[in-house]
């Protein structure tokens, strides 16, 4: 994967910034995937600046909160995400939250036996694109 | 029940992803044969480690490396007697690792157990089977954490009856 310090802190922030209200306006119109959608769009950051890795995680893991029907999620969410998905879930399961790893043991049931172990080693063998 | 059904599920999945081992010997060492995983001397040879929690107690750390697999299993403990419980009867399990193979003498630091697969166990054992192992011994030893908690109140209730039957 390709890796260049594209743009600095300032400019990722101000990118997450945007992507936060987007997703608090489609949440409050029920749009749950729509919202996870456009949370996962230009993840993760192509930095290596933690603090903007962590605000972009507090903007997924908002919008995966928010999910409710599993299995609606992955019949409109392209594969192209579940990459990306996968890295966010094993980051919500280190945290130890109980809500938190629920909800991300859940998706990753459900997204395991979409993606497959290709899904889960991709992202343990990804150390250039980390979360 | 649900949930530890789903932990368990994550677990075998990520374990099944994980445990791609192959041989591969010293890069520093001629002659010599060592588990990656646990010196951490060349980053090329590790994997992203993955932390897998099901609540604030509970978690499993599961490390890869090119020819060494190291999984880490912290148990659910509610109060003292299940703390004293566990350690004891871990500690009886680690100190006959031998006979278990796979099982790490020591647990790693903040951990209750530790096992360790290298690429010699997968060529002598079948993959599957090693997951399975690890997956029921962590159901196993709560069922047998729980029995030994019971068989503990069980155990002092009766002496507590036996011996105030001399004051009453």
């Amino acid at each position: 994967a390709e890796f260049e310090e594209a743009e600095n802190a300032e400019a990722i922030f101000s990118r997450i910034e945007n992507k936060s209200r987007k997703i608090e306006s489609l949440l409050k119109q029920y749009k749950p995937v729509e919202a996870l959608k456009t949370a996962l769009e230009g993840s993760p950051p192509q930095t290596k600046d933690e603090r903007c890795k962590s605000a972009n995680w507090i903007v997924v893991h908002r919008a995966i909160m928010a999910i409710k029907d599993v299995d609606s999620l992955f019949s409109s969410l392209d594969p192209e995400y579940y990459d990306v998905l996968m890295k966010y879930l094993y980051r919500g399961l280190s945290t130890g939250d109980r809500p938190t790893c629920d909800q991300c043991l859940r998706i990753h049931e459900k997204l395991t036996q979409r993606a497959g172990l290709g899904c889960i080693l991709r992202s343990l063998a990804d150390k250039v694109n980390t979360v | 029940a649900n949930s530890l059904r789903l932990y368990l599920t994550c677990i075998r999945h990520t374990l099944e992803a994980a445990m791609c081992l192959q041989n591969f010997p010293c890069q520093e060492v001629e002659r010599h044969n060592k588990p990656e995983v646990e010196l951490k001397t060349s980053t090329e040879l590790l994997l992203n480690p993955v932390i897998i929690c099901r609540n604030e107690s509970e978690k499993c750390l599961i490390e890869t490396s090119i020819n060494s697999l190291r999984v880490s299993l912290k148990m659910k403990q509610s109060d003292e007697v299940e703390n004293i419980l566990t350690k004891k009867f871990l500690r009886f399990l680690c100190m006959r690792a031998e006979a278990f193979q796979v099982l790490r003498r020591k647990p790693v630091q903040g951990y209750d157990i530790s096992f360790l697969i290298t690429n010699f166990h997968c060529e002598e054992m079948q993959k599957h089977k090693l997951i399975d192992f690890i997956v029921e011994l962590m159901e196993d030893i709560d069922k047998e954490i729980n029995e030994l908690k019971v068989s503990v109140s069980t155990r002092g209730r009766l002496v507590a009856t036996e011996f105030l039957k001399q004051f009453v």
